[in-house]
């Protein structure tokens, strides 16, 4: 960063240039507003506010899905009641893990403290959806058969995970199809399609 | 360096200009949006697997059937179970509310044992141990019949093993709770020489006339008398309702005839009276199937003409006539009596001339007459080893003189056991069980009820909650509730055919509690022979299990079996007829209403309870979701409102919402008045089941409790608990 | 998702008023459905949260002659004029709406900031206001429904027909391979606990479904009743309500109205 040296210079050299009122050390001034608002705002708000959360197991779902005979549905799948069963119960994870299938350090961390202690992983749900919605996966995969990668990306070939995912994404899609155009207030989809 | 206005102006511009480059505001905004939707004190539900657990309600002795949902291992809600006999779909309020009982914070987390200055936890072993002991002294000391237990229900498994814990250890002191179970039965083995329950088939009933009796305000089974009604309704049914005051279920019905209160035993006589004088009863049936009707043209003689009733009853002659001709006239008439809820058993007489009305008109075991349902056969153990201890025990005199020659009626009178404890100067209850009950708040007279209870040495309470009658007792031995447990449900209450439900644990005990039948299995194995002997179970699921035989898989998997081929037996009297008259009948005194106690002139009024469904009476609480429900004619803040006549008001000065002291003989409590056209002038009507001192903040402290002001009124002719009211003044407060 | 093939749903409630006994299930039903929260004392009604609550109505007559009548109401979901119901047109946040899918008023609670004009414009006072946190007697927030959102501090909410009944009815009816609903599967859980029966909900453009058989809205004079026992409150507003009441009882129908009279006196 060479800037901020340059400012100091120029403001002193503004200092002198003050009695005739020249406007430059005025815009040095500026720059320095500048430069530190983008640094801030780019820099140190994200990382002193903002942090990155790990799993609490690596989990691997490009190696699970080479193992499994169904896919996707293989953990998660659609209950009777047409509700999603979203991510796996431990119940479910037990079934192949009852011990360790492998010498991998975490699915021994995963058999130790979480199957062998009956405990629920916690896992962190990037798609997991806001108290206030309403989310059917039956209304998207079964009825519009959209894809699973659509929304959640190649997420079965690989490690990394989306990193959020917005309202604005809903919307984008929910415009184009022209979901449930029944709002008086809006003339086009209402907030009631998902939110309650 | 100095840093003047302008260049502190051009450093701001700068920065914000800045900012809007960066992601900053766009990000801040967004989140501010989120984050302030989502308050960390606001709760949010985790989401899970919805499922559905088929069950009875054990609330009441309705025997409801309910369908609990659940998310993951979460109870979120009760629902009525569609398809089932008694409610089909429907439930009533307080079952609804089951869910909050599970949850409450009025829940005893395990066994609790008195000591000075409060409760100390106990393991389950040491408070079984202490409490076994002490009953070992008793028997040790010959006198194993001191030992008492009060339970609402002395039928299905549980009360079953309770009773025969007390037959081994020697006690015939097993009493069930009073109520209008207790009457009915009664009417039913005097005229009819059953031991059954009286169910109604208010279903296929045209003309229901109803004395008093709460139909869609507890009475029976809630679950099934409110959509009894609608259907027998839709069918051309219709309803009057005799009542001094304009219930729910008056006001519901199609016809409301006010009446004095007391009096309705009275009227149906004076019916009688006419459908016999102009000879409308059913002939083929008095005539073929009932004995002693001559006896009873004279108990329903000129005494009972309509203008002598009319004097009484305060209905003018004409509507009395008019009344026992549409009645008499009707396809399917039905007579039901019980006032409120029936939680009070009424005078035996009363319930007896009623019955004799439905006998006139044929409307006994017959679509939409009274049934005589069978006592469930079930449960079916091998007769208990006794050893001379528990012989002798068991001859003795029960405590509270049900069966004696004073009641020779009578099979359990709760109502007479403060007395007989207050009476004595040692307690003759050395050891009192108390489980499916708060007597303490429940019986008429509280004040004298926890006075004899303080006498007994040693109360064991099974509430789940920490209600007025475990407060007082020195161990709490804490059950399940009714979502954590099993449970046969024999009957349910008021239905007019078998039927057999199974409570199923929806969730798995949430605190260190025990099912009522292991807590009576342990007692019975750490008391040690020859008590344990006669329980051979592992534990009560077994017991129930093995008890319930080849019914268990249509249980667990429906909820309920019923006896699609049932048709209620014969007349099983000495003449095989329906009897109006017998020796036994002939032993009871002359037909007379009880009077409210209190002296007319300084206690001008008359305080009647009253029943609502949405407040529970009995073991049970109001869970919050009941309290919110009341009107705030009934409850404002923490003041009970008390129905009165525009007229009664006029007299003493008071104004809608205003204080008043209520006084009768038995006590005082401030109230507030609601005025109403709805209530005969002269009366105050206050509703049963607040006033509580146990419980939650959403219940504790909430208007009056109405038995703290009302006093006990034996029925001289059965030794039951009669009280319908009691003389009262109000006073501007 | 939810695409309707040119055939809209209105869904609507008859309510038997001979038949409701005021027991009040209906109401403890809506709120262990729709996690409304319980104070201490509720004994004000004025700021008691109530999706569905029971008047008490009575013919002013003296005793012995005074007649009661209990009437659940729950929010009437007004179509108003192409559904701009009173409290929709008010509505600054876009929170409240009218579905023309559904014939639903919806209320969003998180796009609600609380300014109360839909209640100042709701006419039959079914909107409430959240003047406290909510707050669970201790323990019981493990009872609440994960289908409906808990409402925070600030905020207006009402009745919304269980909307989320009908998500989860949908959810089923797709996962089975069908659009369409039959009658029956998607009922309010007032309707659902209703002991006397006295409820009943469905579609009003269906003929099949019952509530359209009873209440035989006439189009032509916004949804007026052609049954002589059926009315909805306060009609002469033009609010075009969906809950239709049945009384057999003339007092009781007369008292829908917004005439006010004076008391007979007897």
């Amino acid at each position: 960063m060479e800037n901020p040296k340059a400012n100091i210079t120029s403001t002193a050299a503004g200092q002198h240039e003050k009695k005739d009122g020249a406007g430059g050390p005025i815009i040095l001034f500026f720059i320095l507003g500048l430069a530190a608002s983008l640094v801030v705002g780019w820099v140190f708000v994200p990382e002193t506010f903002y942090y990155t959360k790990e799993q609490p197991i690596d989990f691997s779902h490009a190696v699970h899905n080479e193992l499994v005979d169904n896919g996707c549905q293989s953990c998660h799948f659609f209950r009777a009641d047409g509700s999603y069963s979203g991510s796996p119960r431990l119940a479910q994870c037990i079934e192949c893990h009852q011990e360790a299938n492998s010498d991998d350090p975490n699915e021994i961390r995963f058999v130790e403290e979480y199957v062998k202690k009956g405990r629920e992983v916690p896992w962190l749900v990037y798609s997991r959806q806001p108290a206030c919605v309403f989310f059917s996966h039956a209304a998207h995969v079964k009825m519009a058969a959209i894809d699973c990668v659509t929304c959640h990306g190649p997420i079965g070939e690989s490690d990394s995970l989306r990193p959020y995912m917005k309202m604005d994404d809903c919307a984008e899609c929910h415009a184009q199809a022209k979901v449930s155009a029944g709002s008086v207030q809006t003339q086009k989809d209402g907030c009631l399609v998902c939110h309650h | 360096m100095k840093i003047d206005r302008r260049s502190f102006l051009a450093f701001v511009i700068g920065g914000a200009a800045g900012s809007t480059l960066s992601p900053l505001p766009w990000k801040l905004t967004d989140d501010i949006s989120i984050w302030t939707q989502n308050w960390p004190w606001t709760p949010v539900p985790p989401r899970g697997e919805r499922t559905f657990v088929t069950s009875t309600c054990t609330l009441c002795p309705g025997g409801c059937g309910i369908s609990v949902c659940k998310v993951d291992d979460r109870v979120i809600k009760v629902e009525g179970l569609k398809g089932h006999p008694v409610n089909d779909g429907g439930i009533c309020p307080l079952g609804l509310s089951a869910a909050q009982l599970l949850y409450s914070s009025t829940r005893v987390p395990g066994p609790l044992k008195k000591v000075a200055g409060g409760w100390q936890e106990v393991s389950w072993s040491s408070a079984l141990g202490d409490i076994a002991f002490q009953l070992s002294e008793l028997r040790a000391k010959a006198m194993p019949e001191s030992v008492a237990w009060i339970s609402e229900s002395d039928r299905g498994t549980t009360a079953e093993l309770c009773k025969r814990l007390l037959t081994v250890f020697g006690s015939p002191n097993y009493i069930r709770t009073p109520s209008l179970q207790d009457t009915l039965e009664t009417a039913l083995y005097l005229t009819q020489g059953q031991r059954a329950m009286a169910g109604f088939d208010l279903e296929q009933a045209d003309f229901v006339l109803s004395f008093g009796a709460g139909l869609i305000e507890g009475w029976g089974s809630p679950g099934h008398m409110l959509r009894a009604r609608s259907a027998m309704r839709a069918h051309g049914g219709r309803i009057t309702h005799i009542d001094p005051r304009l219930s729910k279920t008056a006001a519901k019905a199609d016809r409301w005839i006010p009446i004095q209160p007391g009096t309705e035993g009275a009227l149906a006589l004076g019916l009688a009276h006419v459908i016999i004088r102009e000879g409308l009863f059913r002939k083929e049936f008095v005539d073929g199937r009932t004995a002693g009707f001559e006896a009873f043209k004279q108990l329903a003689g000129e005494g009972f003409a309509p203008e002598a009733v009319a004097k009484l009853t305060g209905i003018d002659a004409k509507t009395i006539v008019g009344l026992a001709q549409s009645f008499a006239g009707a396809k399917k008439p039905l007579a039901v009596c019980g006032r409120g809820s029936g939680r009070v058993p009424g005078g035996l007489q009363e319930a007896l001339a009623v019955h004799y009305l439905n006998a006139l008109v044929g409307s006994i075991n017959r679509p939409g007459g009274v049934i005589a349902v069978p006592e469930p056969e079930y449960i079916n153990w091998p007769e208990p080893e006794m050893d001379a201890t528990a012989s002798k025990g068991m001859q003795q005199p029960r405590l509270d003189g049900a069966g004696s020659s004073e009641a020779p009626l009578a099979r359990y009178l709760l109502n007479r056991l403060p007395k007989a404890l207050a009476s004595a100067s040692a307690s003759p209850v050395q050891a009192l069980f108390v489980s499916g009950a708060n007597p303490v708040h429940g019986l008429a007279g509280t004040a004298a009820v926890a006075q004899a209870f303080r006498k007994i040495p040693l109360i064991v309470s099974l509430s789940p909650f920490m209600d007025e009658t475990a407060a007082m007792a020195h161990y709490i031995l804490p059950t399940h509730t009714s979502l954590e447990r099993y449970e046969d449900v024999p009957s349910a209450l008021g239905f007019p055919r078998p039927v057999l439900g199974l409570s199923k644990p929806a969730i798995k005990p949430l605190l260190n509690t025990k099912h009522a039948g292991d807590v009576v299995i342990e007692l019975a194995r750490a008391l040690r022979s020859p008590v344990a002997g006669a329980f051979p179970w592992a534990d009560y699921e077994g017991c129930l299990k093995q008890t319930l035989g080849g019914s268990w898989a249509a249980l667990t998997k429906a909820g309920f079996v019923v006896d699609a081929k049932f048709s209620p037996s014969g007349f099983e009297t000495a003449s095989k007829k329906f009897e109006f008259k017998n020796s036994e009948l002939a032993k009871l005194p002359a037909f007379a209403a009880a009077a409210a106690p209190g002296d007319e002139r300084s206690f001008p009024l008359l305080l009647v309870p009253y029943d609502t469904l949405r407040l529970a009476v009995g073991a049970v609480g109001s869970p919050p979701f009941l309290m919110k429900t009341l009107e705030e004619t009934v409850l404002q803040q923490d003041d009970v409102l008390v129905e009165i006549n525009p007229s009664t008001a006029g007299g003493l000065g008071l104004v809608e919402g205003a204080a008043a002291m209520l006084s009768t003989p038995q006590g005082r409590a401030r109230v507030r008045v609601h005025i109403t056209d709805g209530i005969m002038p002269g009366l105050v009507a206050m509703p049963r089941g607040l006033g509580h001192t146990a419980h939650d903040k959403f219940l504790a402290g909430k208007g009056v409790n109405i038995n703290d002001l009302i006093a006990p009124v034996e029925d001289p002719a059965s030794g039951f608990e009669a009280g319908w009211g009691i003389r009262a003044k109000l006073a501007k407060a | 998702m939810d695409q309707h093939n040119g055939s809209n749903k209105k869904f609507g409630m008859v309510i038997d008023l001979d038949k409701c006994t005021g027991c009040g299930a209906c109401m403890v039903a809506c709120m262990a459905e729709n996690n409304v929260p319980v104070r201490e004392d509720e004994t004000n009604k004025m700021l008691s949260l109530h999706w569905m609550r029971v008047y008490r109505l009575t013919n002013g007559k003296p005793f012995p002659q005074s007649e009661e009548c209990f009437l659940p109401r729950p929010c009437q979901h007004c179509e108003g004029h192409h559904g701009h119901s009173p409290c929709v047109s008010v509505c600054p946040a876009t929170a409240t709406d009218y579905d023309m899918h559904t014939g639903i008023v919806s209320q969003i609670p998180t796009r609600c900031f609380g300014c109360r004009y839909c209640m100042a414009a709701c006419p039959y006072h079914v909107r409430q206001f959240n003047w406290w946190d909510p707050v669970w007697p201790d323990g019981m927030e493990r009872m609440l429904n994960p289908n409906v959102s808990v409402r925070m501090r600030g905020i207006v909410e009402k009745c919304s027909f269980c909307y989320h009944r009908y998500q989860i009815a949908k959810d089923k009816a797709y996962a089975e391979g069908r659009r369409e609903l039959q009658e029956g599967e998607y009922q309010t859980a007032c309707t659902q606990a209703c002991p006397a029966g006295a409820i009943l909900f469905g579609d009003l453009n269906n003929p099949k479904h019952a509530v359209a058989r009873i209440a035989q809205p006439d189009p032509a004079r916004e949804g007026k009743s052609r049954n002589p026992n059926a009315f909805r409150l306060l009609e002469r507003l033009g609010t075009n309500p969906k809950i239709y009441y049945l009384s057999t009882r003339e007092w009781v129908r007369k008292a829908g109205d917004t005439e006010v009279r004076k008391p007979e006196k007897a």
